[in-house]
């Protein structure tokens, strides 16, 4: 089985006020194709800082990420960007489109940037938004969507390349809890159908039983229960 | 431009707002250009009219045609190298004259060459002067304002000689005050009523202010080496030296060279402050992948694209508004200098989203994601 997500060893400490506080401490994850891990832990435990770091987004202060494979320490900036685009989908907790793009606009946005030629780009993009009910509002703006939608929207911006990974951090928090379901269930389903690794940060304990496994971030490491 | 376009398609309003001041500004740069140059024009329109080249002027005269006197002799020796047909005398003097029978005084400049010269401005109403009717004159069409008109006689204050009004004559000024064009005769007649200097008796003739001289570099520099004891000036510093016009010009320069720098703080801080409250969606767009560079990119164009449409508009206003200035607000805006203030403000607001762009590549995407979550 190929583990498209490894984190190993990865440690992370930031500097506060002169003191260092450990937030991660020698963290190690693997996430296989096609499954949904989530991740849970108190606030404040590191959960967001553990998915920048896997994300691309933020330097550990040591250990080792691998994206489908590939190490990201030691990039340049445009290749970290790269990376972000091609092998990686964010979603995040909310605000996370962009106000002046339709939605069908915000998937080609990320399409054009990736270089993918305009009629595949089209192609894709009408089929991931029939495939998560957005079909009908793909000329919507981002402000006339309910909140479901726009989740709905960025996981579908956040599978328009293909990513490897995809990174959610608390999705749900501001949907009702059938919207939540809704959400993490379509994640659940492309990560298999399409064989990604997928980490999903949460507080909600009612879609737990549509994840593969469940971990709990405690003193810097991710344990079982 | 993907995203400067769809976000300018999005936020019409705000983005006409931005426009419009962008126009405004973009209107008064030029504006005030047009000005500038129409007051430089109208200082020394006459000059500037001239197909002269260069000046032959008396040593030590400072470039000043008021300054100088130059003798017959010299005019036949400037003739010998240069050639007959690309020299003319030129006499200036700015004098008072009233109009026969009226007390009002007119501030006017006197300028004398043969009636035939190629010096002598092209005629817009009336008929030309000629050896054959001594004592008529031309004059600016500015003065029809104060009651002048064809036939109308005109007396020099400090001679005492009459002219009559054949024709008038346009945009012809000196130190911006009107022109009155004399023949040679009458110039003659002037300078010998009005005391003619100790050279002029030397001289044993009339005596000029300068040599008007059609010349390329070459001749310029054979004239020069031909004629030691006297100047060759260049127009534009003749031009320079007219009473006035250096001062003049200086400080309107100051003024558009403030209103540049002015505009394009006004510009790079608006576009900063616009650039600022995007913070958070270019996070997003950076974590997603953007690079930084086509981000930067966007932005600048995005400034381009506002300012050349303002600027596109605000030169057809600038146009409008040259149509419908009173003469006596002189006006100019050549091809060649709209082209240049176009270019300087585009320049101007490409160098004011500067500091926007640099914003954008401090952004980090982990600050925006923080704050989009929070
Ligand atoms: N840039 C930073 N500088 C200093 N400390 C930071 C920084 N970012 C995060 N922290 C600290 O690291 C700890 C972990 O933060 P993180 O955002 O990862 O928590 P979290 O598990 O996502 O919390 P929540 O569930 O509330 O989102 C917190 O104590 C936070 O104060
Ligand atoms: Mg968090």
């Amino acid at each position: 089985m190929r583990h498209r997500l490894i984190l190993r060893n990865v440690t992370h400490a930031f500097e506060d006020g002169g003191q260092r506080r450990m937030i991660l401490d020698a963290l190690n994850l693997q996430v296989a194709e096609g499954e949904l891990v989530a991740v849970m832990g108190p606030s404040g435990s590191g959960k967001s800082t553990f998915l920048s770091i896997a994300g691309a987004l933020l330097e550990p202060t040591s250990g080792e990420v691998l994206l489908d494979g590939e190490a990201i320490a030691g990039q340049y900036k445009q290749a970290l960007s790269d990376m972000r685009l091609r092998k990686l989908g964010f979603i995040f907790q909310s605000a996370n489109l962009i106000p002046y793009l339709k939605v069908r606009e915000q998937l080609m946005l990320v399409a054009k940037l990736g270089g993918m030629d305009k009629t595949n780009a089209t192609e894709r993009a009408r089929e991931l938004l029939r495939e998560l009910g957005l079909d009908h509002r793909r000329n919507a703006y981002p402000d006339k969507l309910s909140g479901g939608e726009r989740q709905r929207v960025a996981i579908a911006r956040a599978l328009m390349n293909d990513p490897a990974v995809l990174l959610a951090d608390e999705p749900t928090a501001s949907l009702d809890a059938s919207r939540g379901m809704d959400v993490v269930r379509m994640l659940a389903e492309e990560a298999k159908e399409r064989g990604k690794s997928a980490v999903l940060v949460t507080h909600d304990e009612r879609v737990l039983p549509l994840c593969d496994r469940v971990l709990y971030l405690e003193n810097g490491c991710l344990l079982e229960k | 431009m993907y995203l400067a376009i769809r976000e300018m398609r999005f936020a019409k309003v705000r983005y006409s707002l931005i426009a419009a001041i962008i126009l405004l500004v973009a209107f008064l740069v030029l504006f005030v250009t047009g000005l500038a140059r129409g007051l430089a024009y109208d200082n020394a329109a006459s000059i500037q009219n001239m197909d002269a080249t260069h000046f032959i002027m008396e040593k030590g005269s400072n470039h000043r045609f008021t300054r100088s006197e130059v003798g017959e002799s010299l005019l036949y020796r400037a003739s010998a190298s240069a050639g007959e047909e690309n020299v003319e005398p030129l006499g200036v003097k700015m004098t008072t004259v009233t109009a026969d029978g009226t007390a009002q005084k007119l501030d006017v400049t006197l300028l004398g060459m043969r009636a035939n010269s190629w010096l002598m401005p092209a005629v817009t109403e009336g008929k030309a002067i000629s050896p054959q009717a001594p004592g008529e004159v031309l004059v600016d069409r500015k003065l029809k304002d104060t009651g002048i008109g064809l036939g109308t006689v005109i007396v020099d204050q400090a001679s005492g000689l009459k002219w009559t009004v054949a024709g008038f004559v346009s945009q012809e000024s000196f130190s911006h005050s009107p022109a009155v064009f004399l023949g040679e005769d009458q110039w003659a007649q002037l300078q010998r009523k009005s005391a003619a200097g100790p050279k002029a008796e030397a001289a044993g003739g009339t005596t000029y202010s300068a040599i008007a001289v059609k010349a390329n570099k070459t001749l310029a520099n054979k004239l020069a080496a031909a004629l030691p004891a006297a100047e060759i000036v260049t127009k534009s510093d003749a031009v320079s030296a007219i009473p006035g016009y250096k001062e003049e010009q200086g400080s309107l320069w100051m003024m558009i060279v403030f209103l540049f720098v002015i505009a394009s703080f006004v510009l790079a801080v608006f576009f900063y402050v616009v650039t600022i409250q995007k913070t958070s969606q270019f996070g997003i767009l950076k974590a997603i992948g953007t690079r930084t560079a086509y981000l930067a990119r966007s932005v600048a164009l995005q400034v381009l694209l506002l300012s050349t449409a303002s600027l596109i508009v605000s030169v057809l206003l600038v146009r409008a508004m040259e149509a419908v200035l009173p003469d006596g607000m002189p006006f100019q805006l050549q091809l060649s200098t709209l082209a240049l203030t176009c270019a300087a403000f585009i320049l101007m607001s490409l160098a004011g989203s500067l500091l926007s762009v640099w914003k954008v590549t401090r952004i980090d995407a982990l600050d925006a994601i923080g704050r989009a979550a929070a």
